[in-house]
């Protein structure tokens, strides 16, 4: 592997939570411009091998490479390493009391110190690109869960971020605005942004995915691009989980 | 906006005859309660005018007005960051900044407050002053003097009663108001930090910027009402000899031995000052509340 093109780099992990092992062993490499995505049941571990790539949850063992920066143990940069990993949440987690607009600038101001003006051309810049920036002066209460959503995309890439990471971001949506989170995504991913994705959307990962992973109990059972995995699965356990998925 | 809206349109609803059913609603939902409180102000305030007896009370005890009012406010402000502080600590991952913002506020809740004001300022204050001097010695070992003399030479007999009061009320409305800033940084869901964390935040821009506004909001009537507790139980720093209203009506009543007189204006000064702040909460809170239907 060329290690100039690597963006995150996970090696052996494993997370528990009390007896329960979430993550049991999982390696994982993407590389720069790749867009991942995670599938898997329920409690198979995609939502917290995305968490301990920006340590939102602390890895019980292994370790966990940004760009060549070892994130596991480093307590000191985690908070520069994090302003540049973007994180998108199932349910937005927009700052209610801060305008659209205050959401997107706060951090640039007080982790990056950008001054104000410069961040709001910034924030108006992303707002726009995510087709969201006549409401900029709203409150997060006053927008639809598709543009909150939306919003909270924007949020991200206003960190300038090398990696940006999805978890579940159209599971809290009402059907009728799936489609217009999911667009946004599509565009970044064509855009080159590095992307891991935690998703029930398999329309998006067959359109979007560089490389499908598949996840059950803990494990990375199955990786292939949406072609390969979504035609000819490997595994038997991908094969019941897509049969169950795609009966509908 | 939108509630003028609905407002206007009930009102064009509303026929202009009111109907008996409607008539009986607005009987039932009159705060005649307010009616009453209006006739104890106005009852008093004819006894004071007409009364000389009322008016010697009213006047010799309404000095002590200032004392009340400033010795709450300080009090206040004081026992908001010991509260903010402590209730932060409360919630600290460090066990022994945790531990102690609990034992502080179990302590405290566990003691009565008149008990607590005759403690502090005759234990606690001499201790501290104690602790003071003591602390004075050990910077004039080491040279600096500057910083040594002003503690060596702190009395105890030098703190006045109004300062000792203070600090009593402030202890322990400290520990009441950790509570409820707990409870109002507790409120705010796990999304919040994470989002903040996640986008490179330290824990405590965090706080400052995106939990901390949202939980002093949401906690805004309690403090309030916290207030009002506060200015009442003001009375007890009487028990030090602080000249507050509740003093001097003691102090009135002793001498003139019209009891009657300074009891009755002792409570209505009592009642209109927290009748008032009462008022003021309310509306505090009804604003807060309007800006969340706006947000």
């Amino acid at each position: 592997m060329n290690a100039t093109h690597e963006m995150i780099q996970v090696i052996n992990l494993r997370k528990k939570f009390g007896r329960l092992v979430a993550l049991d062993g999982v390696n994982l490499t993407v590389r720069r411009g790749q867009v991942i995505v995670i599938i898997g049941p329920s409690g198979s571990g995609k939502s917290t091998l995305l968490r301990c790539i920006n340590h939102l949850e602390t890895p019980t063992e292994g370790e966990i490479w940004i760009e060549r920066q070892k994130i596991t143990g480093n307590q000191r940069q985690l908070n520069a390493i994090r302003s540049q990993i973007g994180m998108v949440f199932q349910h937005f987690n927009l700052y209610p009391h801060l305008t659209v607009l205050e959401n997107v600038t706060l951090a640039q101001r007080i982790v990056r110190k950008i001054p104000k003006s410069q961040a709001e051309a910034i924030a108006m810049h992303h707002l726009e690109r995510v087709g969201i920036a006549d409401k900029a002066r709203f409150y997060p209460a006053q927008l639809s869960g598709g543009q909150q959503q939306r919003v909270a995309i924007a949020r991200a890439l206003a960190q300038d971020p090398k990696i940006m990471l999805f978890d579940e971001p159209t599971s809290a949506l009402d059907p009728e605005m799936i489609k217009e989170v999911l667009d946004v995504m599509l565009n970044l991913a064509e855009e080159g942004i590095t992307m891991v994705v935690v998703t029930h959307e398999m329309g998006f990962a067959r359109a979007a995915a560089d490389e499908v992973i598949f996840m059950d109990y803990g494990k990375i059972i199955e990786r292939a691009t949406p072609e390969v995995f979504f035609s000819q699965p490997a595994h038997e356990r991908s094969r019941a989980f897509l049969s169950q998925i795609l009966s509908h | 906006m939108a509630v003028k809206e609905t407002i206007e349109a009930k009102q064009q609803i509303a026929s202009p005859q009111l109907t008996g059913a409607e008539i009986r609603e607005k009987i039932r939902l009159f705060p005649w309660w307010t009616v009453g409180l209006i006739g104890v102000f106005v009852l008093t305030a004819h006894l004071i005018l007409t009364r000389p007896s009322y008016q010697d009370a009213f006047n010799f005890i309404r000095a002590g007005v200032g004392v009340t009012v400033q010795t709450t406010l300080v009090a206040y402000g004081i026992a908001l960051v010991l509260g903010l502080f402590t209730g932060l600590g409360r919630i600290s991952h460090n066990i022994v900044i945790q531990n102690l913002g609990t034992l502080y506020v179990e302590l405290i809740r566990g003691i009565p407050m008149l008990v607590l004001i005759f403690f502090i300022a005759f234990v606690g204050v001499p201790a501290g002053v104690g602790l003071l001097n003591q602390i004075g010695e050990w910077f004039s070992q080491i040279g600096l003097q500057l910083i040594a003399q002003p503690l060596i030479q702190l009395e105890n007999s030098s703190v006045p009663m109004t300062t000792r009061a203070i600090i009593a009320l402030s202890v322990t409305y400290g520990a009441f108001q950790a509570e409820i800033f707990r409870a109002g940084i507790q409120s705010i869901g796990r999304g919040q930090m994470e989002a903040a964390r996640a986008q490179g935040m330290t824990y405590w821009q965090a706080m400052r910027f995106i939990i901390l506004p949202q939980a002093i909001r949401n906690v805004l009537p309690a403090l309030g009402n916290d207030f009002v507790s506060m200015l009442k139980d003001s009375s007890l720093v009487s028990v030090l000899a602080v000249r507050d209203i509740t003093q001097i009506a003691k102090l009135y009543a002793g001498r003139s031995f019209q009891y009657q007189e300074a009891y009755v204006t002792l409570a209505v000064l009592y009642l209109m000052m927290t009748v008032v702040l009462s008022a003021l909460v309310k509306w505090i809170e009804r604003r807060v509340r309007q800006d969340e239907r706006n947000a």
